[in-house]
Order: C-alpha cells, then structure tokens, then sequence
C-alpha cells in the first residue's frame, strides 16, 4: 500500500506541469528602475541608466540552478529573435552567486553572446528584491519597471509581452 | 529611598542604549528581518545566499549614514515583503503591542469587579425565613427520629 501512495506521488510529480509564467507584483513596477552599477564578465561596466532608450530585460541567473539551465535556450532564441529587430531588447544576465569562470563555462557550452553583469554581494538583486533565480525583469526605454517574471520564461511569452507593452506605449504616445 | 529604589530600577529596565556601533546596528537589524528563502530564520542567523545578500545591503546602508534603522527595515521589507519578524512599534501597527495589553488591564479589571460583588453578595444576611429553614435542618440533624 506504501509503495502504490510512493508510485503515485511520484507519478504525479513527473506529469504535473510547471507553474505557468505570470508577471509577479512587486512595489517597483511602473517606477523607476534602481539604480545598477557593475562590472561584465570578461571587460566592461555596466550602468543600467546608460541603457535609457532601449528595452532591457534583467535575467537574473545562476549556472547552477536548474530552471536557469532549462529556460536558457529559450533566453537564447529570444535574443537571437531580438537582434533582428532594429529595436530589439537588450538582453542582460545578473549573476546570483556564481563565479566568472562557471558562469563562462556554462555560456561557452550552452550558447548566448549576451553581456553577463557581476553581482558579488547581491546589492542588485536586493535592489530588485530577488531572493531565488531565475527571475526576469524588463524595464522600458525611460527607466521605468515594467514586468518581473519569476521562475523560468519562455521566449515566446517575453517577446509576446514586450511587444504588447511597446505597441501600447507607441500608441499612447501617438 | 524605596521609591527612589523602583524609580530607578522602573527607568534602567525601560531605559534603551540602542546599538552604539555600526555593527551591532547591523546586527538589531538583522535580527528583526526574516531571510526570504528559509522559514523561521533571520537575516541574523541565517547563511543562505539571499540573507547574506540583505545583510550586505544592511551594512551598506549603515555606513553610508543616511538611513535610520527604520528606514533600512522598511527598504528592505518593500523589497521583500513579509520579512518582517516582529511588527512595527509606530503608528497603526502599534496596535499588535498595545492591544495585548489593554484586554490584559481590562480582564484583569472585570475579575476584580467580579470578585468584589461576589464578595458583598457572601455578606447578605439571612431574613427570617431562611433562619426558620436553618433551624428546622438544624433540628432533623440533632434529632433523626424525630420525623420518623
């Protein structure tokens, strides 16, 4: 009888579906993002006001954390897909308590060219509030929050809510 | 001298030095946060990435002097709402630290009204009937057979 409720559990586990991907509340949508000063993996700063003009998308990440590692090849196929727009998103990992050279070693193996922002004492991720990754954050051209994603994204979901947002801003600006 | 004994003691025991370095500011703070990612831990005690991360905020807070304790709490609880470990002692929230006490007062005051009418309901005096039903009990016990 233990064994049939032992099977059963795990039967339900491997078939449940994970949480559908949803926007999470937080006090910082609709304000202005905090204020990101950092280093990139490699050479580089990185200062999130410098990026007022573009669509910035904020993953933060760890290379060893499982859903990072499975929603990384739909991170891949939205950056690709964004490069190809003229004003596509700009695509930015933060990394949670991770070294350099894992960090490296996990980009070299599964793909992405996009910039890796050093967070060493998680000042960023307080900023923002994140205690567990994978989270995602975008922030408009002005430097304002606009959606945070927590748990693993697809790429269809964040380009689909990027182009809803970016359609209605150009509407209301019209 | 007795009043002056309990004067002093009443305002040593309720007296607050509050923290008088940074890190022992860092510290209380700590202390009234809870770590996010583990249940029923604090900031303070707990070595998870995440509560290292906020103590590391903390003591950025506090060295750059231009946050109060207060401030910084409430910063980080706006970022990670529900780590509050202990509720707020200003404003409406001082209500949870106030109201304890105030039905403790009450309830402590509504056994002292109790008691003291049941008390003065003990001093009634019997009127002549209940004499008479005393007496008659009091005959029956000293003389069983008597009803027989």
């Amino acid at each position: 009888m233990v064994g049939l409720v032992l099977v059963a559990f795990f039967v339900v586990l491997a078939v449940s579906k994970p949480r559908e991907e949803a926007d999470v509340a937080s006090p910082l949508i609709g304000n202005p993002a905090p204020s990101v000063r950092s280093t990139l993996v490699g050479e580089g700063d990185f200062d999130l006001s410098r990026r007022k003009g573009s669509w910035v998308v904020l993953n933060f990440f760890n290379s060893t954390c499982v859903p990072c590692r499975n929603e990384h090849p739909e991170l891949v196929a939205f950056a690709d897909e964004q490069a190809g727009l003229g004003d596509g998103a700009e695509l930015f990992s933060v990394i949670n308590d991770d070294t350099d050279e894992a960090v490296s070693a996990f980009f070299a193996e599964k793909g992405g060219d996009w910039d890796k922002v050093r967070d060493p004492d998680g000042t960023i991720a307080v900023a923002f509030g994140v205690a567990k990754v994978p989270e995602t954050w975008v922030i408009d051209p002005s430097g304002f929050v606009r959606m945070r994603v927590v748990g693993e994204v697809t790429n269809s979901f964040l380009s689909g809510r990027i182009d809803s947002m970016r359609a209605m801003m150009s509407g209301s600006g019209s | 001298m007795a009043v002056l004994t309990v004067g002093l003691l009443a305002f040593g025991a309720t007296r607050s030095s509050g923290p008088s370095t940074q890190e022992e500011r860092i510290d209380a703070i700590s202390k009234r946060l809870a770590c996010p990612t583990c249940s029923g831990e604090s900031i303070y005690v707990s070595r998870a990435s995440a509560a290292e991360s906020i103590r590391n905020e903390i003591a950025r807070q506090v060295a750059a002097g231009q946050r109060g304790d207060n401030e910084i709490v409430a910063f980080i609880e706006s970022r990670f709402p529900g780590s509050l470990l202990l509720p707020p002692t200003e404003g409406v929230d001082s209500l949870v630290w106030v109201l304890p006490v105030v039905a403790l007062v009450c309830g402590f005051g509504g056994l002292v009204v109790v008691f003291r009418r049941w008390q003065r309901e003990g001093r009634a005096r019997a009127n002549p009937d209940d004499a008479d039903i005393v007496a008659a009990a009091l005959r029956e016990h000293d003389d069983p057979t008597d009803g027989l």
